[in-house]
């Protein structure tokens, strides 16, 4: 008897978390507080740069355009942690039972690449991407991320446009065969739980290997899984957060976006201005953290390319990684293109962009240095609130919903 | 009973946003009480869908699991 309800307790317990997707506020919670606990331990969230590793990588192994040096992707924190990333979202649908391969129309293929590509070259531009640059960023009170937001805002809605006009007049892009391989339905696939578990128990072996010598690795590969599973289950997408608003006028994803920018604005604040795991590092460098010299026309410019790129790839740096490893194959496609792209646009777009801009590349603007902490938290507070109301009115009068 | 289906719609394959955007589209089209059947492999539009019926006030009859990983999605029109 005491054994029978032990045994329905927990399968209760995997009820709750795997029989349903979450609320995407409650996955930004989570994410927010994660992404605290990755402060602490040594610095934000962040998508491009891991990104970046696994294409220069690449390239360094092809002997391609005198790529050398690399950090392996086995000692790059952010490059280990994309690799989690997946393989927690892989471990979230597959215990969900929502695994399954789903190739896309060739065309959907093309779009994913091109969409990465720009993700590739928006991050080098802009400095930062969705994660680094706007969840991570915001909360670390950088003036450059507040511009990279617009930039973002506006790439996605010119690409949401795009996608509109295509679904009209080229509606051959979206159709032709597709086909999906190892799916689970009606009962079957009892498997995909069992891989479930053999991938937890191989990632925390991974993370295993890693204490002792390097335990901020072995942390970030703990995070780095836990993060792909609640971006999994939660869907949590920032491209939805942005672009659902004017599309169906559904405002959950970004009400969720919104919570888990508000944890992370309290918890980053009070690591900046404690000085929280500065240790042998100065105060100063831990309070500009994440606070990117991308003020003042670069943020804006890169967020714009990255906002096309996102949208037209259907998911941003993470929700590419977390679509992956659900066994989205355009998503595929799209992380293809962001790796490839990532060190052609840091060797051969960047530095003549750079010299176009009429500013000191070094300029980091942290919003306390002139308004003091105080007031840099009230007013990405007062952005956040006005955020959220415009996309609750906007969900109840339809007035910027295209749908 | 099973509804007559008037329409239907085949968005296998494509991911988030591209189900709602052709779903959208489709609707338009359609004239008020008739039916649309949906099919398709997005596990995220399982959520998406409930939300957006709520707020377009359309129906969603049926909602079901077929072989091979399809989801099939039967809605009325407002």
């Amino acid at each position: 008897m005491e054994q029978e309800s032990n045994k329905s307790a927990l399968s209760q317990l995997f009820q709750t978390f795997f029989l349903k997707h979450w609320p995407v506020w409650v996955g930004g919670i989570l994410l927010g507080v994660l992404n605290v606990f990755l402060f602490m331990i040594k610095s934000p969230w962040g998508g491009s740069g891991g990104y970046n590793n696994w294409g220069e990588n690449i390239y360094q192994a092809l002997g391609f355009f005198g790529i050398e040096n690399v950090t392996p992707t086995s000692a790059s924190l952010y490059g280990m942690l994309n690799i989690l990333i997946i393989l927690g979202a892989f471990v979230g649908a597959l215990l969900a039972k929502e695994f399954a391969l789903r190739i896309p129309p060739i065309g959907e293929l093309i779009k994913g690449f091109i969409g990465g590509g720009l993700m590739a070259i928006g991050a080098k531009l802009g400095l930062g991407c969705t994660i680094g640059g706007f969840f991570s960023g915001v909360p670390a009170l950088s003036g450059g991320a507040i511009l990279l937001t617009v930039g973002l805002f506006l790439g996605t809605l010119v690409a949401l446009k795009y996608l509109m006009w295509e679904m009209e007049h080229l509606p051959g892009i979206s159709s032709g065969k597709t086909k999906t391989l190892l799916a689970a339905s009606r009962g079957q696939g009892a498997w995909q739980k069992w891989l479930g578990f053999i991938v937890v128990i191989i990632a925390i072996i991974i993370a295993y290997s890693y204490f002792g010598n390097n335990d901020i690795m072995g942390w970030f590969v703990i995070i780095g899984l836990m993060l792909g599973l609640i971006c999994q289950r939660s869907r949590f997408c920032i491209v939805a957060s942005f672009r659902d608003p004017f599309m169906t006028g559904k405002s959950s994803s970004t009400i969720g976006i919104i919570a888990g920018l508000l944890i992370g604005l309290i918890g980053f604040t009070i690591i900046k201005q404690f000085g929280i795991g500065a240790g042998d590092i100065a105060l100063r460098s831990r309070e500009l953290t994440w606070v990117f010299p991308n003020f003042w026309l670069r943020a804006p410019i890169g967020g714009f390319i990255f906002g096309l790129g996102m949208t037209i790839a259907g998911g941003c740096a993470v929700g590419t990684l977390w679509r992956f490893g659900e066994g989205q194959v355009k998503l595929w496609a799209a992380a293809l293109g962001f790796l490839l792209l990532s060190p052609i646009a840091k060797n051969f777009i960047e530095p003549g962009f750079v010299k176009l801009l009429p500013h000191s590349t070094n300029f980091r603007n942290f919003m306390p240095d002139y308004i003091g902490y105080i007031w840099s938290v009230i007013i990405v507070l007062a952005i956040l609130l006005i955020w959220y109301l415009f996309v609750k009115w906007n969900e109840r009068t339809g007035k910027f919903s295209a749908y | 009973m099973e509804e007559k289906i008037d329409e239907s719609l085949d968005v296998k394959g494509l991911t988030c946003p591209m189900p709602m955007l052709k779903l959208s589209k489709a609707m338009k089209k359609l004239e008020s009480g008739k039916v649309l059947e949906m099919l398709g492999t997005d596990p995220g539009t399982k959520t998406d869908l409930h939300s957006w019926c709520d707020k377009t006030g359309n129906t969603l009859l049926d909602e079901s699991e077929l072989e091979g990983g399809v989801f099939r999605f039967v809605i009325k029109k407002k």
